[in-house]
């Protein structure tokens, strides 16, 4: 019985913080299509620590051994920063994976929206996209 | 019974995480959260205990705003008496958290600027079709969500920021309105003759005299920010805006403003800690009525600096064409 309602609790949450995350900032919408989404694991291999969005380049390796970069988008450094988070936090090698991001409108990029998580789960570098303007 | 049961505590949830959020920009996110938070970390900020002015919509209430200011939160001092410049009119200089407000409109936080209540709110304004649903809008639901003139209907009506992009998705200037609504703070530095906005977002200013001997060149250009002229009421200062160039609009939203538009602005610094802001849009064009927005500033702790912006340096989704690169329009109304 409390295992269904911690269930509950953390789904209710989920998805209200995840439906305020979607009307933060217009390039949500402008940039990413909701509808399209991707799941991947790999290794952190560059963090553009830039305005007006955070960028973690991440590596993933196909079962056909074929290499995707992605980037996933996040908050603006300065928020980052105010919540006390340095893109130390996040060294380059370390394995993250993105559950259901959206993908990029444009076809040719390889730029994603989501949470990326650690392998403990807890978020890295902070929530994504956020408001940038 | 268990589904019944289980109902309840989902509701319960995320009642409870909204009002969570509403608070959040009251409150300084912790510190960390991540492996190994930087020693050079921001100190968690303890919640605010709340200022002498009330606040309405608009900003960090309902109003859509949240996040305020980077989340500059409550400040580390208790309030103490409003600080004063040397011509005795109350001094404004600080590093403030302004509400974020993303969307003027949102539901509780237009306000009606000629209906004062006697203890200093405002009632809310009402307006013909209000709440109706555009039947005509692109890019997503819209409503009569503020009282349009036929002009303004149809601006609002054909935003569609996924088809034609946005100035601000271009890093273009975002403009007065923008400004003032964005999530990262500001900087005001004053003395008896004028008021200075360092606006964090995109490391722009605007710079408001209060002096009135002085005088702007009746030949300006009309420009993204306008033009600004403050004058004191009391303990209020009061700053009109006009010469706008037109290509702006007035919140993340995208809801609609004329170059025409008069924006009046109010400031009034209740304590050390504390400024009420209002805004009230006056631009017949737009809109068939005056309405208003009341934010509270908060003072942020000084260890929260103004830092650099720079929204060019890597706006990866418009350099890849993930957004839609905003034009100007061939002709501004």
């Amino acid at each position: 019985m409390k295992k269904n309602h911690g269930i509950a609790v953390l789904v209710g949450a989920g998805l209200l913080l995840a439906s305020l995350n979607a009307v933060a900032h217009h390039s949500v919408a402008a940039e990413f299509d909701t509808n399209k989404k991707v799941t991947f694991t790999g290794t952190v291999k560059k963090i553009d620590w830039m305005n007006p969005h955070i960028y973690t380049h991440v590596e993933v390796k196909g079962a056909d051994g074929k290499v995707i970069v992605y980037r996933v988008e996040g908050g603006p450094p300065n928020a980052l920063y105010r919540q006390g988070i340095r893109p130390e936090q996040l060294p380059i090698g370390t394995v993250v994976t993105c559950t259901n991001c959206s993908r990029s409108k444009s076809e040719t990029s390889m730029n994603v929206n989501g949470r990326m998580t650690l392998a403990d789960g807890k978020a890295a570098l902070g929530a994504p996209g956020g408001p940038g303007n | 019974m268990r589904i019944r049961w289980n109902s309840i505590v989902t509701v319960v949830a995320i009642l409870a995480v909204f009002v969570l959020v509403q608070v959040m920009p009251a409150v300084q996110a912790p510190a960390g959260g991540q492996r190994g938070a930087g020693a050079a970390a921001p100190a968690p900020q303890a919640p605010t205990a709340g200022a002498a002015a009330p606040a309405q919509g608009g900003g960090g209430g309902r109003g859509g705003g949240r996040g305020g200011g980077g989340r500059g939160g409550a400040p580390a001092a208790p309030a103490g008496p409003t600080p004063r410049l040397p011509n005795g009119k109350p001094d404004l200089s600080g590093h403030w958290a302004n509400p974020y407000t993303n969307n003027m409109a949102a539901r509780g936080s237009v306000m009606d600027p000629t209906k004062k209540n006697a203890d200093g709110t405002y009632a809310p304004l009402t307006w013909d079709r209000q709440g109706e649903a555009l039947a005509d809008a692109k890019g997503g639901a819209k409503t009569f969500d503020l009282p349009y003139t036929e002009w303004g209907r149809k601006k609002w009506a054909d935003y569609d920021v996924v088809a034609n992009g946005d100035y601000a998705g271009t890093c273009l200037p975002f403009g007065w309105s923008r400004n003032i609504n964005s999530p990262h703070g500001t900087q005001l530095l004053q003395n008896n003759d004028a008021l200075a906005f360092l606006f964090e977002q995109n490391t722009w200013h605007t710079w408001v005299p209060t002096n009135p001997d002085f005088k702007w060149p009746k030949d300006l250009p009309p420009t993204w920010n306008g033009t600004s002229v403050g004058r004191w009421d009391g303990d209020t200062l009061i700053i009109e805006t006009t010469g706008f160039n037109g290509y702006t609009r007035l919140d993340t939203t995208g809801h609609p403003h004329s170059k025409d538009v008069k924006f009046i602005s109010t400031f009034l610094r209740t304590d050390s800690n504390t400024i009420t802001h209002t805004v009230t849009v006056h631009d017949p064009k737009a809109y068939t009525k005056d309405w208003m927005n009341v934010r509270t500033w908060r003072l942020k702790q000084p260890t929260d600096v103004l830092m650099e912006y720079s929204c060019e340096e890597n706006n990866l989704g418009l350099d890849d064409g993930a957004i839609v690169k905003w034009k100007f329009p061939e002709t501004v109304d």
